[in-house]
């Protein structure tokens, strides 16, 4: 069984928000609801004046609060390590939201549920690649096998030393970020 | 991604299950306590109990999306027993009936009124358990949130049940007082209550502001809304004033100069009390600040 | 709470036995749901080309039920790599959008329409253009556009009318850039293959948000390959972000610094010694100019210091030739400065000592694909008539250089002022908004006795406009065959209909063919867009079926490095341009100041400079929503200035400042940021819709037109973008 994960190179991402709007579209959300963010942060003074882009979305985390906070068990981690809510159990308390230390939950207003990043689990299983993945211009995401050593993901986080955000939080997050 | 995904349904429905589990401990206090002298409040408290907790509940339920328009989805809501809300569910949808009861009970109405009689003493002994989680658990719920720091903290809970002790006391203080106002020259010997819960309660409220201010920078940067901060106004002015410091010093005086003290002024304390409980509350939520996570 | 109005869901209260059985059957299914690939509403994919920048990618789109889902790039495609950009996403929505031109329209008062047929519509724009023909002739008719692959099909219809005034955005855009290389190299837009280059230099060019997505795509395998990319921008551009280093130089002072490179490469004897020799024209002469252009000279203008002048030079000298000083666009060598034609041609000469072109991960000239042309026995083409344009394009006493047919778009409002315009028509394009000074734009258009919008909203332009005839959206329609963006090898790809129109609308060609029969030109016209498109396939041995079906067909020939051939007088690379000599202009690349400066003396004085965001395109996109909550959620509208000068103005981050100059006024928060250059500035350049008719953004945020006067570069024309100077100060509530 696959265990899914994502890189993310900061160095290479523009900020170009690509990715938020083919997710949106793929996941049929309205126009204010997302499931990625692209933050940004400025550094130093010229010449080592320096800005980077941030992707943030769900981290898919193995040790998931918003999981544990759930009452309804809509939210739920799948046999590929996925973390999904079932809308047809979520009552839409919003505890999750509040429990997730990366704040990387939204409400689905149309559904009346609280949703986040499904790693496109349809579009994988069909043999696909994620949505803001496949579109990013600059191939700042890297979605793949973390089980599998030699996936491209593996590799790249061995190679980079990529990290996730935080781990100090201690919710073990499947999202490792090259950020340097 | 939003800095906090509740709002005022959810504060009132915190606010009113702590008013509302304090004031059936206060109508059992007086209940078991002093009976006759009391018996007014006793009454006050066990009237308001139940329907507090429920209006409550109700906050808590009108804040669901899918759960409101699909009202059988609330079926779920005790599926997962490491969820707070799971067991506030359970809580509460014990809690409720108890207190509805209870308040028939020493009230005498109707006919289950008369048969509740019966069981006052189990009813005492059962209700204060549940209204103890009741008022305990609100403050669980957020405690055990790590996605905010500054609520991550079991002073937290410590805080909200002595908050919902005096707000409940005071709400119980006020129906009574509705009810006969003859009463609140004996309500007097109640503000014995309001020094020893706003005493606690500001406490650990020191406690908590303080212990964040070095606990992390997350609830640093909370606490600091709250005393130097964008809130800092509302803290300082609803909360600690009004909230505690002034109905602090009427008790005192209220208990010192027993039934001395103009009746407004009475009414007014326990007023100020339940402002500063709510206030308490709104501005632990809106100050609730996630981790820096880039 | 909130209001389930919106609930995909019904809301069903209390149906107990509906609640149990969902109780039951999702306790059943609790994982189930979403392994089982829920039944697909019949989802449907055609390929197209994306028409939300010039760059027509290529992207399959899906509809879902009928209706317009999502779409993915198409791999294959040269031009985009099977990337979308947010636009590309966003933009599919715009279908649905309740702004939308749903029927002919005639303004029959101040922003008041009403709907009229297509006969109507094309009967009274017949006879009004009659009575003006009449009293003013044809060279009182125009066109504008944003010409892409219908330009084939608008240009025939302004020929046809007997007209050469066809206008493009030109002027507002690329003017010296396309020129400048043409005269350098023969060619107006050399590329660069980016993805095997060792280092590339950017002059302004931000690929981040002035997309083009086979370039950003390259730029990553490039740099998973270790190549080095440095961009000069007077901010920190999205590029800059990206790139391995960013050179804060002064706006404008691009030209010293390209000079000081040149004298570097020189006078250090960096150059490609073999490919000057061979492949240019001019050298000694040109290399005893640049002379004079020392880092020493450069760092006094550009603010960049000396050292870092002289590594750049020595950084570009160790690639070459794979290595390339990226060809520009817009930004500092588009239509920005009164020196942009001359800071081109300095990159093409600066390329040229590198030796980059037709070299591996250098410059290349992009293999063209030739479309065949309809039957001319059958259907005869309009001759193109003789001469200049009305606004002195081709003329060759005032801007030779300058290609009729790409004109000056912002001289339109001046030439109806004065009377020599008299009709226009307006396809794809908002001059109202994309041209300097909109109180004389409006001034000017105002004056036309006939303005005919084709568009699919009620822009600024066509908000002014007699008629406006809807186009359908490209969603809706077919077009014509595609080539010329094909990149490294040929390619040929197409646009075609997801969805039926959902209005009352028609496709360009369609239009063009009925209103040709109303005007007296419908001989020029009288074919279908299927046969025009089978004429243009047929040397291809490509049939129109198949291309609809694959969308993008790959007809080989890939470009590959080799002998470089110039297309110029001199069959070289012209360091001395003997064009330039000829028509009386400085023949080799030299120093030219700027046009105005701001005040060193004044903290209010400022160069104001614009640029793009990777989601808005132009001032079109900004009224599409999941685009607006972009800029709205990440605050982008603010203005871009340095913290020594804010400080100096006593202005916060975030607070409100007041812009101005005798052109207009506006309000914009500020961006206090290290990442922009002192003297300036920094607009974004999507906002300011003042169009009612576009409802999502009207009235948010400003444009940098809107303090742009109306300037006329000296030899070719164009708008000098840049060339702006504002007063700012804090806002005083
Ligand atoms: N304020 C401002 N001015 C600018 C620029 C800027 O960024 N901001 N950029 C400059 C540059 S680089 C350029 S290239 C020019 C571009 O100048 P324009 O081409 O005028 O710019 P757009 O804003 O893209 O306007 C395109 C028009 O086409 C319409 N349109 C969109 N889709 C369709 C369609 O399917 N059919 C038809 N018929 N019409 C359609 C839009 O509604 C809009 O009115 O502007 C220049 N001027
Ligand atoms: N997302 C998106 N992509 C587009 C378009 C769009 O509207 N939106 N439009 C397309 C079109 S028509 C065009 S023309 C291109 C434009 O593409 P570009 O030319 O790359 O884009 P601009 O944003 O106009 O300018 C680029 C940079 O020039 C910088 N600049 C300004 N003044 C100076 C200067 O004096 N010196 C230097 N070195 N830099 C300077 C600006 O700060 C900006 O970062 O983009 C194309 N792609
Ligand atoms: S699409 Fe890629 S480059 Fe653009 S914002 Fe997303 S991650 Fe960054
Ligand atoms: S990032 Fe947040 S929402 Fe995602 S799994 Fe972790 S805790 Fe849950
Ligand atoms: S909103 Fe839905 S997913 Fe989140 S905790 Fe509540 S029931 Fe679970
Ligand atoms: S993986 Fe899919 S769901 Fe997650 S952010 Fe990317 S596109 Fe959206
Ligand atoms: S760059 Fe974006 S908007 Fe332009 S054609 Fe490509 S996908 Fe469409
Ligand atoms: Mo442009």
């Amino acid at each position: 069984m696959p265990r899914y994960g994502m890189a993310i190179d900061t160095t290479k991402c523009i900020g170009c928000h690509s990715c938020r709007v083919a997710c949106q579209n793929q996941n049929g959300l309205d126009y204010k609801e997302t499931f990625n963010w692209i933050k940004n942060r400025e550094r130093g003074v010229y010449p080592s004046f320096d800005k980077e882009y941030i992707p943030l979305q769900c981290n898919h985390c193995e040790n998931a609060p918003c999981q544990r906070v759930c009452p309804t068990g809509a939210t739920f981690t799948s046999k590929e390590g996925v973390v999904l809510v079932n809308p047809n159990t979520c009552v839409g308390c919003k505890y999750c939201m509040e429990a997730c230390p990366y704040k990387m939950r939204v409400v689905d207003h149309q559904l009346g549920i609280v949703e986040k990043c499904r790693f496109c689990i349809e579009l994988v299983r069909a043999g696909g690649t994620p949505a803001c993945v496949s579109t990013c211009p600059t191939q700042v995401r890297i979605f793949g096998d973390l089980n599998d050593p030699n996936s491209e993901i593996s590799k790249f986080i061995a190679q980079t030393g990529a990290l996730p955000l935080r781990p100090d939080l201690g919710t073990s997050p499947k999202i490792f970020y090259k950020r340097s | 991604m939003q800095e906090s995904a509740w709002g005022w349904l959810i504060i009132t429905y915190l606010f009113l299950a702590g008013a509302g589990s304090g004031a059936f401990l206060a109508a059992v206090a007086c209940d078991l306590l002093a009976p006759d002298w009391s018996k007014a409040l006793a009454k006050a408290g066990s009237l308001v109990s139940g329907p507090l907790v429920a209006i409550g509940t109700l906050c808590l339920v009108l804040d669901l999306e899918a759960g409101l328009w699909e009202p059988w989805r609330q079926i779920y809501l005790a599926n997962n027993l490491s969820s707070m809300i799971a067991w506030g569910v359970i809580v509460l949808s014990i809690f409720i009936p108890i207190a509805l009861l209870y308040a028939a009970a020493l009230n005498e109405i109707g006919f289950i009124g008369k048969f509740a009689n019966k069981y006052v003493r189990p009813l005492e002994i059962v209700g204060s358990l549940f209204a103890l989680g009741t008022a305990t658990y609100t403050g669980v719920l957020i405690a055990v949130v790590n996605g905010v720091p500054f609520w991550n903290t079991p002073l937290m809970p410590v805080l909200f049940l002595a908050s919902a002790i005096s707000t409940g006391l005071a709400a119980a203080m006020i129906v009574a007082a509705i009810i006969d106002v003859a009463t609140i020259k004996t309500l007097s010997n109640f503000a014995l209550g309001h020094v020893i819960f706003l005493s606690v309660e500001a406490l650990v409220l020191m406690l908590l502001v303080f212990m964040s201010l070095t606990r992390s920078t997350e609830a640093a940067y909370s606490a600091n809304l709250l005393i130097s901060g964008l809130l800092s106004p509302y803290f300082w002015g609803l909360v600690v004033i009004l909230g505690i410091v002034v109905p602090f010093f009427l008790s005192v005086i209220e208990y010192l100069e027993y039934g001395e003290m103009p009746k407004a002024l009475v009414v007014g304390a326990d007023i100020l009390v339940l402002i500063g409980g709510m206030s308490l509350r709104a501005l632990i939520v809106f100050s609730g600040t996630p981790p820096q996570i880039i | 709470m909130k209001k389930p109005g919106m609930s995909r869901r019904k809301f069903l209260i209390g149906s107990a036995v509906g609640g149990a059985s969902v109780v039951a059957s999702s306790y059943m299914n609790f994982e189930a749901w979403a392994a089982s690939e829920k039944p697909v509403e019949d989802v449907k994919v055609t390929p197209t080309l994306c028409d939300g920048c010039g760059n027509w990618c290529a992207i399959n789109v899906y509809t879902k039920g009928g209706r317009i889902w999502k779409a993915e790039g198409i791999p294959i495609a040269g031009i985009n790599h099977g990337r979308v950009c947010a636009k590309g996403h966003a933009l599919l929505h715009e279908v649905y959008n309740k702004d939308r031109v749903k029927s002919p329209l005639k303004r029959v008062g101040p922003n008041k329409f009403e709907p009229i047929s297509w006969e109507q519509a094309y009967k009274e724009i017949g006879e009004r253009l009659q009575t003006i023909r009449e009293k003013y002739g044809p060279e009182s008719f125009f066109l504008v556009q944003y010409p892409e692959g219908n330009a084939g099909l608008t240009n025939r219809f302004i020929n046809a009318l007997g007209s050469q005034n066809s206008f493009s955005h030109a002027s507002t855009c690329f003017l010296p850039r396309n020129i400048g290389w043409w005269i350098t190299t023969g060619n107006a837009k050399p590329e660069q293959d980016i993805e095997h280059t060792r280092f590339g230099l950017f002059i302004g060019r931000n690929l981040g948000a002035g997309l083009q997505l086979r370039q950003l795509s390259d730029m990553s395998k490039a740099k998973d390959r270790g190549a080095k990319f440095v961009v000069v921008d007077p901010r920190f551009s999205e590029i800059a972000a990206f790139a391995h280093q960013w050179i804060r130089i002064r706006p404008g002072a691009d030209l010293a610094l390209m000079l000081a490179l040149a004298n570097v490469i020189i006078t250090e004897n960096l150059y490609q010694k073999d490919f000057v020799e061979k492949y240019t024209e001019g050298f000694d002469e040109w290399a005893e100019k640049v002379k004079e252009y020392t880092p020493e000279w450069a760092e006094q203008r550009t603010d960049v210091q000396k050292d870092v002048i002289r590594k750049l030079a020595h950084d570009l000298a160790e690639a070459a030739p794979r290595a390339f000083v990226h060809r520009g666009y817009h930004g500092a060598m588009g239509t920005q400065y009164k020196n942009s034609f001359q800071l081109v041609r300095t990159i093409g000469c600066v390329n040229g000592l590198l030796g980059t072109f037709n070299q591996r991960g250098g410059m290349f000239f992009a293999p063209k694909v030739q479309l065949g042309k309809l039957d001319p026995q059958k259907h005869p083409a309009p001759t193109v008539p003789e001469g200049p344009m009305v606004d002195g394009s081709g003329d060759p006493e005032r801007y030779p250089l300058t290609p009729v047919g790409l004109g000056l778009t912002h001289a339109i409002p001046e030439l109806a002022i004065q009377g020599k315009l008299k009709a226009g028509f307006v396809y794809h394009n908002n001059p109202l908004r994309t041209c300097p000074n909109p109180a004389r734009v409006i001034e000017g258009y105002r004056k036309l006795d006939l303005l005919v919008s084709f568009d699919y909203v009620l822009s600024e332009t066509a908000t002014l406009s007699h008629y406006i005839l809807p186009e359908s959206y490209y969603l809706e329609r077919d077009d014509v065959v595609h080539t010329h963006l094909s990149y490294q090898s040929k390619q040929v790809s197409i646009r075609q209909a997801v969805v039926k129109p959902l209005y009352d609308t028609k496709p360009m060609v369609v239009i063009l063919n009925e209103l040709s029969q109303h005007l007296g030109i419908g001989e020029y016209f009288n074919w279908t867009l299927e046969e025009y498109n089978q004429a243009a396939l047929a040397p291809l041995g490509v049939t129109l079926d198949r291309l609809k079906k694959e969308g993008v067909i790959d007809l080989g020939g890939k470009w590959e490095p080799g002998e470089p051939h110039f297309s110029t007088a001199s069959g070289k690379l012209e360091f001395v341009s003997s064009i330039l000599k000829d028509n009386n202009m400085p023949a080799m690349p030299d120093w030219e100041e700027v046009l105005v400066h701001p005040d060193p003396k004044d903290p209010h004085s400022f160069r104001l400079v614009h640029g793009k965001q990777a989601h808005l395109t132009h001032t079109r996109s900004i009224n599409q929503k999941y685009l607006k909550e972009i800029s709205q959620l990440n605050d982008m509208t603010k203005v871009w200035i340095h913290p020594a000068r804010a400080i100096a103005l006593g202005i916060k981050d975030g607070e409100c400042m007041t812009i101005s100059n005798a052109v207009g006024k506006g309000r914009a928060r500020a961006m206090v940021t290290e990442g922009i250059h002192k003297d300036c500035v920094f607009l974004p350049s999507g906002y300011g819709v003042f169009s009612r008719n576009l409802r999502t953004a009207f009235g948010y945020g400003i444009s940098y037109n809107d303090f742009l006067p109306t300037y006329f570069e000296p030899m070719l024309g164009h708008c000098m973008s840049n060339e702006i100077i504002v007063r700012v100060e804090k806002t005083v509530t």
